[in-house]
């Protein structure tokens, strides 16, 4: 009896057991359970497009095939493996090992052609399949390469837009939920459990294909021409930052972005030296790298010294062809020097010892306070990845050597885009501006679902200054440096520019003009640097014209835009 | 049980216990439904037959059942005389293990080909040893209240259980033995001082082992699989991808079962997930898809069993029938609880099966024999006197 009661008791303990675990515990075991039978797999949302002021799809979708392999299905490896070899011209190595991998889904390779994917579905072969989803589509192929960016093997965006905009792009991926055996093998009756996708928003932005397509014609040419290096052109509208073109040839073809230029031999480098070569050919000259601007920086002294009232359009200078700053002679660039010349004459004729005069005159403090204020001394945030900031002398080290050179923007290294930025800013009537280019984003079905908007500086030079400075940048153009750039009909301003890259006597240039129209009310600015031209190297003579020809096409199309 | 005590009224002279029959045959019958339910998928994927595993049981039950009822018509007594020789054939059959005649399955050789059949020489130790402690108790009559009698009754079985542990690597086994034994000199000798002391000793010794082993993983990661096995008991979900695997898949299925469970064959676990579903794990997938409903029935039928077995020990005609019935009676008791208990988690993870509804041929012949010996002491049973 004892026994038995013994047994009871022990018997009621387990039961009690068991009602703590089927009860107590059963949300949390079954809760594992489920995750342990459920296998998931992840559908892929499309990408939300990247569309041009005008509407043209610079970035689109289309749909490409991911093969994966189940291991627990294959019947025949050595046939899955040679098949998978063949159409997707893989090493057998990769494939053997991703077969031969115990897992329940493993992925052999993604953005495989429609084509492809579907003659590999047609072979049935048990334990592989094929899914479709999109991959990235670039219908201009190179075209702005290095403002879009692309996207990776997972459909996320690695440089330009497409990484900057990732959040607004991407979408959020659906998932289907199966039930599954412990050898991974659907349950048929179970059903499947499918969470659909949420397409990612579209992202227009206001750069206009048109004007890019003939600003890259334009470089190439000039790249072609001057045997240069590179070129970039950059046309923004200096009355709200939104960026038009931006052009930075050679770019490369974004439906291909892991194939270095045509020629060049990868078969010797490492991995690490590959990747620089990308990372070379990816990067977008008019944010990621700095310059000295040279004489186009003339614009900022100018309306520094206006701005400090230390100098008016009618005060006079004179150039002996150098200047001597402390014990240092710094020369004009004109050896005979210009003689006695007035203020706008001397913008015009670009002149060192005049603006160096002008530099001394507002002084270091001063000086540098403007630097701040015009907004050189930080980034300009525009919307793409990467942008450098700006390379100046510490307050403190600003000698009068250091502060003369400044005058005519040597010692100091600043982005294109920072440079246009700030010109813009000057000639718009003083505000600061934020370029960008991304202007709004809409859902999948047209509605807008959030517009951007960029701060603003008000102020950072007075309406009167604006004004003078524009006249005389016309001047530039009229009579002065910048002639080339002239186009009967209409008002242009702008300013040449030639500066050494370093070290200095290297014998290498960039010739560089800013320009902007109509003269009297900016709707457009354009920026054209070519670096390392053969030959002539002169702003004026190289650079002015490649501006000229871009207005000559794009007023005419900017007014007919207008109209419409 | 109403329903027997009239029956015994009609029945003059004889009795047959038709509710330990009964229970008996529905937990064999139930045992067939859960192996198939169990079973099945893996039968057809790897035998190409759904119910490959069920045949091989069914069979095997067949003839277990013949075996119950010729050894129920044998006078028990008839038994006595080959006590000792149970005894040897036992130490035989268990050294046998490690000729060529042992068998090695799931990493451990503990079983016997002998023409064919397959049996555990455990199995057959654990009925020699019932058999034979019942005939010295019987033997040794008074003296077994003497501290000798008590320590000879204790230390018999010990060179069996180290047999058993040692050679064939069985531990549970040894632990079934060794209780069965201890059970039968309870209840030959009801001394309770003795035995709170042997089972306190017993606790705490298990306590001294599972301290020291969980202190040992901090220092070195040297641990036999019993040690590990002990850590994976202790936090499976730290082990889940070795010693806690089993467990933890066991616990997936007990506590995905609920309340009413999801339905007769409607178990995730029995998928592959859970090894050995319907071996030593069967229970989880009863508690999975009949829910603690199911589970709860299930372990009173065993209280049942239990039950009618204690009726039967207490109105033996004579010492040796009633402990026979003990022996046996001690036999599934421990066996179901430690079964049950090692489902649950309750026990570190030992290879214990659930009588008459887990998968396996030898054994489910074995119990029905035993069966058979207590249908045999109930038989005996004079009702006059009654």
């Amino acid at each position: 009896m004892t026994v038995f009661v013994g047994c009871l008791l022990i018997f009621l303990l387990l039961a009690g057991r068991l009602v703590y675990l089927m009860v107590g515990c059963s949300d949390y075991y079954s809760e594992e359970a489920r995750r342990l039978h459920e296998r998931e797999r992840s559908i892929k949302a499309a990408r939300g497009r990247i569309i041009d002021a005008n509407g043209v799809v610079l970035a689109d979708n289309k749909t490409v095939c991911t093969v994966s392999v189940i291991h627990n299905q294959i019947e025949d490896k050595e046939a899955v493996i040679q098949v998978l070899c063949e159409k997707l011209n893989l090493e057998e190595e990769y494939v053997r090992k991703r077969v031969e991998k115990y897992t329940a889904i493993e992925r052999i390779k993604s953005n495989v052609d429609k084509e492809t994917g579907d003659a590999i579905r047609e072979l049935k072969l048990p334990g592989v399949k094929v899914d479709e989803d999109y991959k990235r589509y670039y219908p201009y192929d190179s075209l702005a390469s290095k403002v879009l960016g692309f996207t990776g093997g997972d459909n996320q965006g690695i440089v330009g837009l497409e990484v900057k905009y990732e959040e607004y792009l991407k979408g959020t991926e659906g998932t289907i939920l199966t039930v599954t055996d412990a050898k991974g093998i659907e349950i048929d009756t179970a059903g499947e459990n499918r969470i659909e996708p949420v397409s990612g928003g579209d992202l227009h932005i206001s750069l206009d294909m048109n004007i890019q397509k003939y600003a890259t014609q334009l470089a190439m040419q000039a790249m072609e021409t001057k045997q240069a290096e590179s070129v970039s052109i950059l046309v923004m509208n200096p009355k709200n930052g939104e960026i038009l073109a931006m052009v930075n040839v050679p770019e490369f073809n974004l439906n291909d972005p892991f194939t270095l230029p045509g020629d060049a031999d990868t078969s010797g480098m490492s991995e690490k030296e590959k990747q620089d070569a990308l990372n070379r050919m990816w990067r977008n000259g008019c944010i990621n790298d700095t310059y000295e601007p040279g004489s186009t920086f003339k614009v900022i002294t100018a309306a520094a010294g206006l701005e400090a009232g230390v100098v008016t359009t009618e005060d006079t200078f004179s150039c002996p062809g150098y200047v001597m700053v402390e014990d240092r002679r710094i020369r004009c660039h004109k050896a005979g020097g210009h003689g006695t010349e007035n203020f706008v004459q001397a913008t015009m004729n670009s002149c060192n010892p005049a603006f160096v005069t002008v530099g001394l005159r507002i002084g270091a403090e001063r000086y540098y306070d403007y630097f701040q204020k015009f907004g050189l001394l930080s980034k300009t945030n525009i919307d793409l990845p990467g942008e450098a900031g700006t390379i100046m002398h510490k307050k403190e080290n600003i000698g009068m050597v250091e502060l003369a050179t400044m005058s005519f923007g040597q010692s100091f290294q600043i982005t294109p885009i920072q440079l246009a930025t700030t010109i813009s800013s000057i000639i718009n009537g003083g505000d600061r501006v934020t370029p960008h280019f991304g202007t709004y984003v809409t859902s999948p079905d047209g509605e807008v679902i959030q517009k951007f908007e960029y701060p603003v500086k008000e102020h950072i030079v007075s309406e009167e200054t604006s004004e003078t400075m524009r006249y005389m940048l016309e001047q530039v153009v009229e009579n002065g440096g910048g002639q080339k750039a002239y186009i009967e009909g209409y008002r242009i301003g702008g300013k040449t520019a030639t500066s050494q890259t370093l070290p200095r006597g290297s014998g290498r240039y960039i010739a560089s003009f800013c320009g902007f129209a109509p003269a009297d009310d900016p709707q457009v600015l354009a920026i054209a640097i070519i670096h390392t031209p053969q030959g002539v190297y002169y702003g004026g003579q190289i650079a002015a014209p490649v501006v000229r020809q871009l207005f000559e096409n794009i007023l005419p199309y900017l007014e007919e835009m207008d109209y419409n | 049980m109403p329903g027997a005590r009239s029956r015994k009224k009609k029945q003059s002279e004889y009795f047959f216990d038709y509710s330990l029959l009964f229970i008996v045959l529905f937990l064999i019958g139930f045992g067939l439904i859960m192996i198939y339910s169990t079973s099945s998928y893996e039968a057809k994927l790897e035998y190409d037959d759904a119910a490959f595993y069920l045949k091989k049981q069914a069979f095997a039950s067949a003839l277990g059942l013949v075996m119950m009822f010729v050894v129920a018509q044998i006078p028990y007594h008839f038994w006595e005389r080959f006590a000792t020789l149970g005894y040897i054939v036992s130490a035989i059959l268990i050294l046998l293990v490690q000729t060529g005649l042992g068998r090695e399955s799931h990493g451990a050789r503990r079983w016997l080909n002998l023409g064919g059949i397959s049996l555990q020489p455990a199995e057959i130790a654990k009925l020699g040893m019932i058999l034979f402690l019942a005939s010295l108790v019987c033997k040794m009559g008074r003296s077994i209240r003497s501290m000798k009698g008590f320590m000879t009754v204790l230390l018999v079985p010990a060179p069996i259980c180290l047999m058993v542990w040692k050679i064939t690597d069985n531990m549970s086994s040894a632990i079934i033995i060794f209780g069965i034994a201890a059970l039968m000199l309870f209840v030959a000798s009801p001394d309770y001082k003795k035995f709170v002391l042997i089972t306190m000793a017993g606790i705490a010794v298990a306590a001294l082992v599972v301290f020291v082993i969980s202190k040992q993983e901090m220092g070195s990661g040297t641990l036999d699989f019993r040690g590990e096995r002990i850590l994976a008991w202790l936090d499976p979900e730290a082990y889940a991808s070795g010693k806690g695997f089993q467990t933890l898949q066991a616990l997936y299925a007990i506590g995905s079962g609920g309340i009413f469970g999801k339905g007769l064959g409607q178990s995730m676990q029995k998928l592959g997930f859970l090894p050995e579903a319907q071996n030593d794990m069967i229970f989880s997938i009863i508690c999975e898809e009949l829910g603690l409903f199911g589970a709860i029935a299930i372990i009173l039928m065993f209280v049942l069993l239990i039950w009618r077995l204690m009726v039967i020990a207490n109105n033996a005609s004579d010492l040796f029938g009633a402990l026979l019935v003990v022996g046996v009676l001690g036999h599934f008791a421990i066996q179901v609880i430690l079964n049950i208990a090692v489902v649950t988690n309750t026990i570190p993870n030992t290879g214990i099966s659930l009588p008459f509804i887990s998968y396996g041929g030898s054994s489910v012949m074995f119990l029905l024999v035993e069966i058979g010996l207590v249908l045999s002491v109930a038989r005996g049973i004079r009702l006059k006197e009654y």
